[in-house]
């Protein structure tokens, strides 16, 4: 199990160097400059250039890039060009945010997931079975954003029960930010409880059917015991993989998520900085985004080898 | 495939997201003839019209017909599906078939690749793509093909893994067949059917992706009839004209849903063993 | 194993709550003491403003930012030379400058500074603190153009600045007057590290006492202030809401007082709603279709003159801007302006004379162009109208839009047919024309030239007298209009909803805030 921990953090470190290498070239390969971006209508050759050599742009892209990963690893993600604050603050400063968005958008998930994807499973080919496997159809395939539009539309402006937008900080008011924070919540977490849900019923039907479960049938224990204390234990191992899978998928969504929204997240501020071309505050983002996913997906492998002892290494 | 064609007959649901299918294909097609306007005509006397017989789903800030744009707009959705999953289907095909097919070395390095690339959010990859690119319809192919890229390399990778030391493929390699017509004459054919449920799923991400992209503003030409693009524009309108952003998402829904639903149904039909525990 | 996964999950689960409780711990810090709940005072006025603004600072350095948003952030904290007259567009009167003299050359600036002027740390305001921020100015190179023509500061004592030149600068005063060329405290940029973007080293009639981005930025009164009773709220709270609906509602619902550039397309409802006024203005915002006058179709005027002519500046004005912006039929000089040119050259569209100036060029069976717009939503809104419009005529519009820093380096660099874009903040006449216009001009994407038009616009600026230099300026929007290097569409209004409790707050064309040290609020 240690080896397997560690194996799978050493082929990390390769994975993370090559999201560096991606992160710092890719956001180099975007046209126009901070420098453009800050200029806006007044842009003239001769003033770029002269902004271009303050902030060091016109060194070979090699060694940027170098200097820019040594920083890195002693934890200095350089300073925003266009607000000139350290990028490391503004990403910690918007994290808790949208960390908030992804867990509240799972454990919503997780809430209409699980007591779905059982009952389908337990009374498969029912109304109820196809009913739910409608639900998770669509709920795949609705677009978070145009979701996100609709709950506006009804729930904040015809019938007023939500703010449309903004964001109250968790020490303002507890129930002011659950309230700004559980629309765009729902309108991330319905994708991941479509694929949760669709997961725990296929696990579901797969562990009734095992030996296991059946012999212990025969041997009577009740039918509600077996449900509760054996079958869903198990069914709960894709809930954690399903965690992992849609970890990028928050990450990403909250991207448009938090726009539509106005959550001052990670991910509006990924969008600000492709806007601005805020290189450093780019880099960083992505860097920042990417790193996470990994690491998430690291966490989650580990659990799921806890959880799930049929693994092996 | 008779076979194939006679497990998707069985399964209703599929078959429901097939006939939707066709119908967006059939809409795509037939658009010039069957829509009502001129997708592009704006009418300054009929701005923001609510739904009538005139115009059955309103129009927008412009007095364009939004069903008109809609029946447009498929074609759209369907190039961006057909084009960039096409590229990501080629290019991870590819890079999954090397990887399995040559191990050691080859495999490592274009399997960290597939990681790194994974790591990125779809929807912030393909943003930072599109800007590197500019905004055009060709670009947003490029990007949402670059960006499912990784799916079917591992996908393919895994399948081919999963045959490579069959009997088969042992005995074509002892006769001394070359390694590229082993790849393709035998594994690939065989390694078809993930790739084939993959391709059909793949679809719906991209129409979503192009709406998403559009949505943001980063997408296709301003007066193209984009769903995304009139969702985007629409939502300044919501509290006055909820038609103009509420229609195109519908037809987003159902376009992806569609995809979706066959998707599944292909996965049921050609899994046998998925096909026991999810139906 | 089997037992043990309940532990697992619950491990995940605390692990997630951990997650959960970061979040109050750093907002608390960065948010904690902002006040805003205290009742306020309303001894001799007092009270908090609350204001709010389409995007948040980007930083507090006078000197640095570019961004509309961030000015008027920062501008309540410092004091400038001279300052915009209220009521008016285009003339400025003295702030910190109590006396100005200058030589009959132009080249010569006396200003003679108020007596007893106080920063906020206590520190007295003189004329070397003058001379340190227009040199910081300078060095900061982000409006140093303003300044290129400064040969020289003196300080003679404590209270006198001399200015001297290398050639006639008319607008200097209205450059001195930009509240973005505000005075600093030399100390308080030292003690900052040179940086300013977190600080607050001015001498205006309020101070920072916290600023959480993205969230709020409270200004409380300096009870130093040098203007005599001044200012009369004890708060100023800016709020930033991005979202146009929530911004709105905000005011509806009395969160905010002042709501600074609304949308035309919410002036209707805003006017209904209790309690709410809507003032509104013709702005400093112009909005235009340029023409790459250098190759191309566009290269010839009359193609150019045919573009302006079937361009129905009205309808464009109905579908985008709801009727609420004023076309401009001459120069880009807006109507409320001194400067403005009183005539119409383009009236009415006129479809026959568009064509007929067509068939003169060889274009008489049509043309192809590009034109490409910005991210602007209102501006790829009007290029959508005027594809339809120049469809009329035969001519083929392809409309691109571009991300906001690609799109502005291809305007930068000239590579463009055709374009719809604007201009923003422009006081002097000169700002208008000089550097849009002038064959050297700095802006000059067009690539236009005329010397006609370079003669009277150098002569503009040199001269101090403003009939004289009105009359450079109306021949020269006549030249520029008839040559078309542009076709002028509208100049924006500047909207301003505010709670009917607010008195005194000057909405004003350039949407400077300045006027908050007059402001009152009524109980």
């Amino acid at each position: 199990m240690i080896q397997y921990v560690i194996r799978r953090l050493l082929i990390s470190i390769p994975v993370l160097l090559g999201i560096s290498v991606v992160a710092f070239f890719m956001v180099r390969l975007v046209p126009g400059d901070t420098v453009t971006a800050m200029l806006g209508n007044s842009y003239t050759p001769d003033q770029a250039e002269a902004l271009r050599s303050k902030y060091g742009l016109d060194e070979p892209l090699i060694q940027q890039y170098f200097l820019w990963l040594g920083n890195v690893l002693q934890g200095d993600f350089g300073y925003s060009q266009f607000t000139n604050t350290p990028v490391l603050d503004a990403i910690l400063a918007r994290l808790p945010i949208t960390i908030e968005l992804a867990v509240l958008s799972v454990l919503i998930a997780i809430i209409i997931a699980i007591p779905l994807g059982t009952i389908a499973a337990l009374r498969r080919n029912s109304k109820f079975d196809y009913g739910a496997s409608m639900f998770g159809l669509l709920g795949i395939s609705v677009p978070n954003f145009w979701l996100g539009t609709l709950m506006i539309l009804f729930l904040s402006l015809y019938a007023g029960w939500f703010p449309s937008g903004g964001f109250v900080g968790l020490s303002e008011s507890i129930i002011g930010n659950l309230r700004s924070m559980l629309l765009p919540a729902i309108a991330l977490g319905t994708a991941v409880g479509a694929v949760a849900m669709r997961m725990t019923r296929s696990s579901m039907l797969e562990v009734t059917n095992q030996e296991y479960i059946k012999m212990a049938r025969a041997k009577g224990v009740s039918n509600e015991r077996l449900i509760w204390r054996h079958a869903l234990k198990n069914a709960l191992i894709p809930v954690v993989t399903v965690i992992g899978i849609q970890a990028g998928y928050l990450l990403g969504g909250s991207v448009v998520i938090e726009q539509i929204f106005g959550l001052p997240g990670v991910g509006q501020l990924a969008l600000q900085a492709i806007t601005n071309r805020d290189y450093a505050l780019l880099q960083g983002t992505i860097l920042f985004i990417a790193s996470a996913f990994v690491i998430v997906n690291l966490i989650v492998d580990v659990i799921y080898g806890f959880l799930n002892p049929q693994i092996r290494y | 495939m008779s076979d194939l064609w006679y497990q998707l007959k069985k399964n209703k649901i599929a078959m429901s997201g097939l006939f939707m299918t066709i119908i967006l294909i059939i809409l795509a097609i037939t658009a010039p003839w069957i829509a009502p306007y001129d997708p592009y005509e704006m009418a300054p006397d009929a701005r923001f019209a609510e739904p009538s017989l005139a115009h059955f789903l309103g129009t927008d800030q412009f007095g364009r017909d939004i069903l008109s744009r809609i029946i447009y707009g498929s074609r759209i959705s369907l190039q961006v599906g057909i084009i960039s999953v096409g590229l990501s289907f080629v290019l991870g095909t590819l890079i999954g078939v090397v990887a399995a097919y040559y191990g050691k070395w080859v495999d490592a390095a274009l399997s960290r690749l597939t990681d790194v690339m994974f790591s990125f959010p779809d929807i912030l990859l393909a943003l930072v793509i599109m800007a590197i690119l500019g905004p055009s319809l060709t670009n947003l192919m490029i990007a949402v093909g670059i960006v499912y890229t990784p799916i079917f390399a591992r996908i393919a990778r895994g399948s081919v893994l999963s045959i490579k030391n069959s009997l088969f493929i042992e005995a074509a390699r002892s006769m001394g067949v070359s390694n590229l017509k082993i790849m393709w004459k035998h594994i690939l054919p065989n390694s078809m059917a993930p790739l084939i449920v993959q391709v059909t799923l793949s679809f719906a991400f991209a129409i979503l992706a192009e709406a998403a992209l559009s949505f943001l503003g980063l997408g296709v030409s301003p007066d193209t009839p984009s769903w995304g693009i009139m969702l985007s524009e629409g939502k300044s309108w919501m509290e006055s004209a909820w038609w103009i952003a509420v229609f195109p998402g519908i037809a987003i829904t159902l376009a992806v849903f569609s995809f979706n639903v066959m998707g599944d149904g292909l996965r049921d039909a050609l899994d046998p063993r998925l096909k026991n525990e999810s139906s | 194993m089997k037992k043990s996964y309940w532990g697992w999950l619950l491990v995940l689960f605390v692990l997630i709550l951990a997650g959960c409780t970061d979040p109050t711990e750093t907002t608390e810090e960065s948010g904690g003491n902002d006040g805003g709940e205290e009742a306020a005072s309303s001894e001799d006025g007092g009270g908090t403003l609350t204001i709010t603004d389409l995007s948040d600072a980007q930083s507090l350095d006078p000197h640095v930012v570019t961004d509309a948003a961030s000015m008027r952030y920062i501008e309540n904290m410092y004091n400038t030379l001279f300052r915009y007259t209220e009521g008016s567009y285009g003339e400025v009167e003295g702030e910190l400058v109590d006396e100005h003299e200058i030589s009959d050359d132009g080249l010569t600036y006396t200003l003679t500074l108020h007596e007893g002027v106080k920063f906020h740390n206590g520190d007295d305001l003189t004329s070397e603190d003058v001379k340190y921020s227009i040199e910081r100015i300078i060095e900061n190179e982000v409006r140093s153009a303003q300044f290129d023509a400064l040969e020289s500061i003196e300080t003679p004592s404590d209270t006198e600045v001399v200015m001297t030149l290398n050639e006639p600068v008319a607008p200097l005063l209205t450059f001195l007057a930009y509240p973005m060329n505000a005075i600093v405290n030399e100390t308080i940029v030292e003690e900052n590290d040179g940086d300013l973007s977190n600080a607050d080293a001015g001498s205006g009639a309020f101070q920072l006492e916290n600023w959480s981005m993205d969230q709020e930025m409270v200004l409380t009164k300096f009870d130093d202030y040098f203007k005599e009773g001044k200012p009369y709220l004890d708060e100023v709270v800016w709020r930033s809401i991005p979202d146009e609906t929530s911004r709105t509602t905000a005011i509806r619902n009395g969160e905010v007082d002042i709501l600074m550039q609304a949308e035309p397309k919410d002036i209707s409802m805003l006017e209904d709603a209790e309690g709410v006024d809507v003032e509104m203005i013709d702005g400093s915002y112009w909005e235009y279709l340029g023409m790459n006058t250098e190759d191309g179709p566009l290269a010839e005027q009359e193609v150019r003159q045919a573009v302006a002519w079937a361009i129905d500046r009205s309808a464009i004005n109905d579908s985008v801007k709801f009727g609420e912006a004023t076309p401009l039929l001459s120069g880009p000089v807006p109507p409320n302006h001194w400067a403005h040119l009183d005539e119409e050259i383009y009236p009415e569209p006129d479809l026959d004379q568009a064509r007929e100036l067509l068939e003169e060029a060889g274009y008489g069976d049509g043309l192809d162009i590009e034109l490409i717009v910005g991210t602007n939503q209102f501006q790829i809104d009007a290029a959508q109208v005027i594809k339809q419009q120049l469809s009329e005529v035969d001519i083929n519009v392809e409309v691109l839009s571009q991300e906001d820093s690609v799109f502005f380096d291809a305007l930068g660099s000239g590579d463009f047919e055709m374009t719809v874009v604007g201009w923003v903040g422009f006081v002097d006449p000169d700002e208008f024309l000089y550097n849009i216009f002038h064959t050297d001009g700095m802006y000059n994407q067009q690539n236009y030239s005329n010397s006609e038009v370079d003669e009277l616009l150098e002569q503009g600026r040199s001269e101090q007298d403003q009939e004289q230099r009105k009359e450079l300026y109306d021949e020269a929007q006549r030249l520029i209009a008839e040559d078309a290097p542009m076709a002028f569409l509208y100049v924006n209004p500047q909207i301003t909803a505010m709670r009917d409790n607010v008195q005194d707050f000057d909405v004003n064309p350039t949407v400077t805030t300045k006027s908050l040290e007059d402001t009152k609020i009524e109980e």
